[in-house]
C-alpha cells in the first residue's frame, strides 16, 4: 500500500435495503491530492459509492479502507479514529435539505467543529472565515429553509470546508444549480485542489468533467467499474458512454427534417457549446435527415 | 420509442375551455393547500416581526420564556375577571412596544376565541349548568326559577378572558423572538437537551415536509377537477399521507448520514451565545412587579 | 381536543405535567436503546410528520372535511414509544408557535394525545391484528380500530379532565374558577363528538395510510414488524413459538385491565351511590334485610379511611370525585401490582422447573 493512497476499495458489493444491488464488485483507489471523477448514470451506485468511502454504510461483501485503516462499523465506533475520520473528509450531499438541518446557517457551519471538539473561540474565528470566504456571512442567522437553492448548496459546502478536510467528497455537486453558481462551484474545486484537497466527485455532467476530475471512474448500470482513466480518454471513448447510459442516440424534428445525433446528458446547458467536450461529441453525431427545401 | 396515434390528435371530448358558472368550493385540496401555506406565511410574519427592533425583540429569550410561564400561571390563579383583564390590557401594551400591529393581536385572539371558547362557554352561563344566583330570569322549570345566573356569567367571563390573555400573551413571544433563540433558551433552561433537538429538527424539517405535501396536492390539483367521491377522495389523502412518511423516513435516514458525516456521535451539542443584560434583569424585575401587584389585587378583591 | 390554556387549573396542569415525565423519560431511553443514534433525526421526522397528519383535510360524507391526530397512525408504523415523543414534540411546536393548545396545559394534551392515545390504540391494533400477515386486510384494520379507540380513550381523558374541574375549583358561592361543565356534560359532549365524525376521520386515515403502504412501500411497514410474516405464504413457512402465543394471551389480558380502566371515569356519572362504593353508614340498610353494619366491613372502612388517606385530606369526602379517582387509581395499581407478582412467581419458577421454549424474538 503506497504512503499516498486516500481510499483503497477491493470487490465492495452493497444491497440496499438488503434488496436492491447497489454496489456489485467494485474496485479503486484514491490517492493523496488527485481529482477523481466518479461518472455513471442515475442509479447505477455513484452516491453509495461515495457513503461507502465516508465510511456511512458498510459493504455487505469486501473492504474498504480509509487512511490505511480498514472502515468498518467497530473501527468508525473507536471515538478516536472516528473523529479523525469524521474531521479529514468532508462530505457534500446531493440533496442540501437534508445536509442542513439546523436552525440557523451559523449553526449548521458550526455543528462539525463543535462535534469534532474544537473549542468555543476558534469555532466562531471559523465559522466567520468561512462564510465569508463563501460569501454567505449576510446568510448568518437566516433559517435554511428560507434560502434559494445555490444558498443551500454554498451552506452546505461552508458546513463542510470548516473542519478544513483532506478529503472532499462531491455527490453531484452541480445538479440543479443555475449556470453561474455551477460555474462559481467549479472554480472552487480547482481553487480547493490547488490548496492540497483530494477530492472526489460523483457526477454526470460530462461538460465539466475535466474540472472537476483527473481521472474518471465508470461505473456500468451492473453497478459495477467498467473503465478507469483521464477525462480525454473516457470522453473520447463515445461506445463506452452509451453503454453506460451517460449519452444516448437521439432522434429529433427539425422544420427541415430529421436528424439523429449522441448528446451528453446536459445538451439542453446553455454553457455547454463553450466546453470542448460538446464540440468533440457532436463530430461524433451522423446526419440522416436531408433537407427539404 | 413509438408515439401512440391517439398522442398526435387533440382531445376534443372535454368541451370548451369557458366558464359554465358553477362553482366547486371547500375541496380538500384546496383546503390544505390553504393550510399549509398559512402556516408558511405565519411562520414568516413570525420571523419579520421578530426582525424588528421593539421592547420584547431586545429581550433576552430566556428571561422572555420565563417570565411568560409565571405571567401564564398568574392568569390561570386569579379569580377575578377584572384582574384578567387588567393583565390582558398589560400584554397589548407589550405589543404596542414591541412594534407588533395591535390589529394583528386583536384579530389574532378575538376572531376565533369567541367562535370556540365563548360558543363552548356559553351554556355555563345558564343555571341548567351552574346553578346560583338566577340575575337574568328566562321563566321557569317545575317551579323553579331558571336563567342566567350571576355565578354563570362569572365562570364564562374568566374562561373568556383567561383563553384569550393567555394566547396573546404566547403569541406575542413567540412572535418576537427568532425559533433559534426560543430553543436556545429552553435549553438553557430546564428542557432536556435530547427534547430541545428533536424539537429543532422537527420543526425545520416539518417546511420539508409540507413542501411535499404542497407539491403533490398542486399536481393533485393540475390533474383533475375537484373529485366529489368521498371514498376516492379519501384514498387520495391516505396516499398522500403514505407518502409523505415514505419521504420522513428516506430523509431522517439522510439526516442522520449527514450528521454522522460531520461529526456527531449521538451526543448533541449547539453553541449557547448571548448573556443576560442589565435591561433583562429591570425586564424580569417588572414581570415579577406585575405577577405580584395582580395576585395582590387579586387577593385584596377576595 | 387541543385544550387550551385557561381551561384547566394550574394543579390539573402540574399533575398531568408530572404523569407525563416518567413517560418522557422512559420513551426516550426506550428509543435509544433500539434506534441509538439514529434517535434524533428518525424522531423528529416522525414528529414533523405527525405535525402534517394533523393538517390534513380527511374529507367526511356530508361534504364538509376534517382533521385527524395521528397518534395511533405512528404507533403503528414506529412503535408506541416513539409515538409519545413524536406526538410531544408535534404538540409543543404547535403550542409554541401557532397558538394552539396551552402552554401550561401542554402536559394534560400529552397525557391525553402522546400517551393514551397511542398506548391505548396500539394494544387494541395490537390485539386484533394478531398474528395476522403483513399485508392482510385484517392488519389494517386492526390499526383502523385502534386508531378509532385510542382516539376516544383519549377523548375520554379530556372529558374527565375538563368535567373534574367545577367540582374541584370554585369559589365558596358556587362559581367555577376554570372549564365549567361537570364529568356527566363533558364526557356525553365529547364522546358525541369523538365517536362519531372525528373517530371515524382518525379511523379512515389510519386505514388508509395502512392499506397504502402494504401496497406500495412495505419496508415501511417492515420497521416496527420485524417478526411478522410478509403474508400467508411467508406465515405458514414460519413455526410460531409457543413463546408468541403466551405472549399474546398476556395483551388479551392487556386490552381487558386496559379497557376496564377507561370505563373507569364512567363510574362518575352514575346518580346515587352504588352499593358498597362509599361509607357503610350510607347503606340503607333495611333493603339488603340488614339490622346494622356487619362488623367487617365496618372495620375495614375504617382501614382505608383513616389509615391510608387521611393524611391526604380527601377522607372525609372533601372532594368525593377526586377520592373517587384516586381509589380507582390505587386500586388498579394493587390489581397490576399482585398480577406482575404472580406472573414474575409463575415465570422463575418455570424457568427453574421446565425448560424454556421458543427462540426469543428481536427485542423492541
Amino acid at each position: 500500500m503506497s504512503s499516498t493512497e486516500v481510499f483503497a476499495v477491493a470487490d465492495v458489493h452493497y444491497r440496499y435495503l438488503e434488496r436492491f444491488v447497489a454496489l456489485a464488485g467494485v474496485s479503486l483507489d484514491v490517492h493523496a491530492g488527485e481529482r477523481v471523477g466518479l461518472l455513471g448514470a442515475n442509479g447505477c451506485g455513484k452516491s453509495t459509492l461515495l457513503k461507502v468511502l465516508a465510511g456511512l454504510v458498510h459493504p455487505d461483501r469486501g473492504t474498504v479502507s480509509g487512511f490505511g485503516k480498514e472502515l468498518t462499523e467497530a473501527a468508525l465506533e473507536d471515538e478516536q479514529f472516528a473523529r479523525g475520520f469524521r474531521a479529514r473528509v468532508g462530505f457534500v450531499f446531493q440533496s442540501s435539505d437534508a445536509q442542513l438541518f439546523s436552525p440557523t446557517v451559523r449553526d449548521e457551519v458550526a455543528f462539525g467543529p463543535l462535534h469534532l471538539g474544537f473549542d468555543g473561540a476558534e469555532i466562531e474565528q471559523r465559522v466567520d472565515d468561512v462564510l465569508a470566504l463563501l460569501g454567505i456571512a449576510e446568510l448568518a442567522d437566516r433559517a435554511p429553509y428560507q434560502l434559494s437553492g445555490g444558498e443551500k448548496k454554498r451552506v452546505a459546502i461552508a458546513s463542510v470546508l470548516v473542519t478544513n478536510p483532506d478529503v472532499l467528497l462531491f455527490d453531484e455537486p452541480t445538479a440543479a444549480l443555475d449556470p453561474r453558481t455551477q460555474h462559481w462551484l467549479l472554480d472552487l474545486v480547482v481553487e480547493l485542489h490547488r490548496a492540497g484537497k483530494t477530492i472526489v466527485c460523483a457526477t454526470h455532467d460530462l461538460a465539466s468533467l475535466d474540472q472537476v476530475a483527473d481521472r474518471c471512474i465508470v461505473l456500468s448500470e451492473n453497478h459495477d467499474v467498467v473503465a478507469i482513466g483521464p477525462p480525454q480518454e473516457i470522453l473520447a471513448d463515445v461506445d463506452l458512454l452509451e453503454a453506460t447510459n451517460l449519452v444516448h442516440t437521439h432522434e429529433h424534428r427539425h422544420r427541415n427534417g430529421i436528424h439523429t445525433h449522441r448528446h451528453d446528458l446536459d445538451h439542453h446547458r446553455p454553457s455547454i457549446s463553450a466546453n470542448w467536450e460538446a464540440d468533440e461529441l457532436r463530430t461524433h453525431s451522423t446526419e440522416r435527415g436531408t433537407p427539404t427545401s | 420509442m413509438t408515439t401512440p396515434e391517439w398522442l398526435t390528435r387533440p382531445e376534443t371530448r372535454f368541451g370548451p375551455c369557458t366558464c359554465c358558472g358553477r362553482r366547486s368550493k371547500g375541496d380538500l385540496v384546496e383546503k390544505t393547500l390553504a393550510g399549509s401555506s398559512r402556516l408558511i406565511r405565519s411562520a414568516m410574519f413570525s420571523a419579520d416581526m421578530a426582525a424588528r427592533d421593539g421592547f420584547l425583540q431586545r429581550t433576552d429569550a430566556r428571561v422572555k420564556v420565563v417570565a411568560t410561564v409565571a405571567l401564564l400561571l398568574v392568569v390561570a390563579l386569579v379569580h377575578h375577571v377584572a384582574v384578567v383583564i387588567g393583565l390582558y390590557a398589560a400584554v397589548l401594551v407589550l405589543g404596542v412596544v414591541s412594534r407588533i400591529p395591535c390589529r394583528f393581536l386583536l384579530t389574532r385572539v378575538w376572531c376565533f376565541v369567541p367562535l370556540f371558547t365563548g360558543v363552548v362557554v356559553l351554556p355555563a352561563a345558564f343555571s341548567f349548568v351552574t346553578p346560583g344566583h338566577v340575575v337574568v330570569p328566562l321563566g321557569t322549570w317545575f317551579g323553579t326559577p331558571v336563567g342566567l345566573t350571576s355565578q354563570g356569567l362569572t365562570t364564562a367571563a374568566l374562561v373568556v378572558t383567561r383563553v384569550a390573555t393567555s394566547i396573546s400573551l404566547v403569541v406575542l413571544v413567540t412572535i418576537t423572538t427568532p425559533w433559534p433563540r426560543l430553543l436556545a433558551a429552553l435549553r438553557a433552561l430546564f428542557v432536556p437537551r435530547a427534547f430541545v433537538v428533536v424539537l429543532a429538527l422537527a420543526y425545520r424539517y416539518l417546511f420539508d415536509l409540507l413542501n411535499t405535501v404542497t407539491d403533490m396536492y398542486e399536481a393533485r390539483k393540475a390533474r383533475a377537477p375537484r373529485d366529489h367521491d368521498v371514498a376516492r377522495s379519501r384514498a387520495f389523502v391516505a396516499a398522500t399521507a403514505g407518502a409523505t412518511f415514505g419521504k420522513a423516513h428516506a430523509l431522517s435516514e439522510e439526516v442522520y448520514l449527514a450528521m454522522v458525516a460531520r461529526g456527531y456521535a449521538g451526543q448533541a451539542t449547539a453553541i449557547d451565545r448571548g448573556r443576560i443584560a442589565c435591561a433583562d434583569v429591570y425586564v424580569f424585575a417588572a414581570a415579577v412587579t406585575i405577577v405580584v401587584a395582580a395576585m395582590g389585587v387579586d387577593h385584596v378583591l377576595h | 381536543m387541543h385544550i387550551p390554556d385557561g381551561y384547566l387549573s394550574p394543579s390539573t396542569c402540574a399533575v398531568a405535567a408530572g404523569a407525563m415525565t416518567p413517560v418522557w423519560f422512559t420513551a426516550g431511553r426506550r428509543l435509544r436503546k433500539v434506534v441509538t443514534h439514529r434517535y434524533a433525526p428518525l424522531v423528529a421526522l416522525a414528529a414533523a410528520y405527525c405535525f402534517c397528519v394533523m393538517m390534513f383535510n380527511v374529507p367526511i360524507p356530508d361534504g364538509t372535511t376534517a382533521h385527524a391526530i395521528g397518534g395511533v397512525l405512528i404507533a403503528v408504523l414506529l412503535g408506541p414509544w416513539a409515538a409519545v415523543v413524536a406526538v410531544s414534540v408535534a404538540l409543543a411546536i404547535q403550542a409554541l408557535f401557532f397558538g394552539d393548545g396551552g402552554v401550561l396545559a401542554f402536559g394534560a394534551n400529552a397525557l391525553n394525545m402522546a400517551f393514551v392515545m397511542p398506548f391505548v390504540g396500539y394494544g387494541v391494533y395490537v390485539s386484533l391484528a394478531g398474528r395476522a400477515p403483513l399485508q392482510s386486510r385484517r392488519r389494517a384494520v386492526a390499526a383502523g380500530a385502534g386508531a378509532y379507540v385510542g382516539l376516544n380513550a383519549a377523548a375520554l381523558f379530556a372529558a374527565v379532565e375538563l368535567g373534574l374541574q367545577p367540582a374541584l375549583f370554585h369559589t365558596a358561592n358556587g362559581t367555577p374558577l376554570y372549564a365549567p361543565f361537570r364529568l356527566s356534560q363533558t364526557i356525553p359532549a365529547l364522546a358525541l363528538a369523538h365517536l362519531t365524525v372525528a373517530g371515524a376521520v382518525e379511523c379512515a386515515l389510519t386505514i388508509g395510510v395502512v392499506t397504502y403502504l402494504q401496497r406500495a412501500n412495505v419496508p415501511l411497514l417492515r420497521l416496527n414488524h420485524r417478526d411478522v410474516p410478509l403474508d400467508d405464504a411467508e406465515a405458514h413457512d414460519r413455526r410460531l413459538s409457543e413463546n408468541a402465543r403466551r405472549r399474546g394471551r398476556g395483551r388479551v389480558a392487556l386490552l381487558v385491565f386496559g379497557i376496564g380502566a377507561l370505563l373507569t371515569p364512567i363510574g362518575l356519572l352514575a346518580q346515587g351511590n352504588a352499593f358498597g362504593e362509599d361509607a357503610p353508614a350510607d347503606l340503607d340498610l333495611h333493603r339488603y334485610h340488614l339490622q346494622s353494619v356487619p362488623n367487617g366491613l365496618a372495620h375495614y372502612a375504617g382501614f382505608w379511611h383513616h389509615a391510608l388517606l387521611a393524611g391526604y385530606g380527601f377522607g372525609h369526602d372533601a372532594h368525593p370525585i377526586f377520592g373517587y379517582v384516586v381509589s380507582a387509581i390505587v386500586g388498579m395499581a394493587a390489581i397490576a401490582a399482585v398480577a406482575f407478582l404472580l406472573v414474575a412467581l409463575l415465570g422463575r419458577a418455570r424457568s427453574r422447573y421446565g425448560p424454556r421454549s421458543g427462540a426469543r424474538s428481536v427485542p423492541r
